[in-house]
């Protein structure tokens, strides 16, 4: 279940393996770690999703730390 | 940041008025936040993320018992709630072909100018970098905007597979753009 995490994170599990991830969340404390520390990484691989874009680029919030 | 929910003690007149309340405290914590997070993830379509994180704090508001987490562990669940509600909006528009299929790491422009085309170029550096187990797994979910269970099966590997080198390899990512000073 732990490995979980990451495709959570990425939102690619299907709608009933993430409420069963969200059951485990609540009570894992290391996988509540983890997806603290993971939450940001589809953000960065959004980079390559898009085209560059003229406007303004807000810097980031991390809140992580 | 104040605690999300410390402050509505208070007695509210009826039901829909608590509610009106706790989407607005919900709105002033973590609006702007998300906006400017999720502007990227939607390639800078403003109305579309501001829709998304609409959308994200009313389903914050229906899960209320987590907004008793800790601040951090709040935001790191709500980017998943977003991240969700971007990747169905992608699907719906993937009627539109050139937006179904990224373009392969290799293939990437090297666009001129602004910093997030640094980015892009730093993120398929790091893409690069990986195993190519882990690299597979990445392409072949997020990127393309699918589940595992589909990854799966066009890999042609087992679920638990699928999810196992997707953990390792976001993970490896992650420390390769940490190191490289990319911020999320």
């Amino acid at each position: 279940m732990h490995e979980e995490v990451a495709a959570y994170a990425l939102g690619v599990l299907d709608e009933e393996e993430i409420e069963a991830f969200e059951r485990h969340l609540e009570t894992c404390a290391s996988c509540q770690q983890e997806l603290k520390e993971l939450a940001e990484v589809p953000g960065q691989l959004d980079e390559l999703k898009h085209q560059p874009s003229a406007s303004e680029d807000d810097p980031p919030m991390s809140m992580s730390r | 940041m104040c605690p999300v929910l410390s402050h509505l003690d208070g007695r509210f007149e009826s039901a829909d008025a608590e509610a009106e309340h706790r989407i607005a405290v919900l709105y002033q914590e973590f609006g702007g936040p998300l906006l400017r997070h999720i502007r990227k993830s939607t390639g800078n379509d403003l109305q579309w993320a501001e829709d998304v994180v609409q959308e994200t704090i009313v389903r914050a508001w229906r899960n209320s018992a987590r907004l008793q987490w800790e601040p951090s562990l709040i935001w790191a669940w709500l980017l998943t709630v977003a991240r969700r509600i971007v990747i169905d909006g992608r699907r719906r528009k993937s009627v539109r072909p050139h937006e179904v299929e990224p373009p392969e790491v290799d293939m990437l422009a090297v666009p001129d100018g602004a910093d997030r085309a640094l980015s892009a170029i730093v993120v398929a550096d790091a893409l690069r970098s990986l195993s190519e187990e882990h690299r597979e797994v990445i392409e072949q979910t997020y990127l393309r905007d699918r589940t595992i269970s589909e990854a799966a099966e066009i890999l042609g590997i087992p679920p638990g597979t699928v999810k196992s080198r997707l953990y390792y390899g976001i993970r490896a990512l992650r420390e390769l753009l940490r190191d490289k000073g990319v911020a999320g």
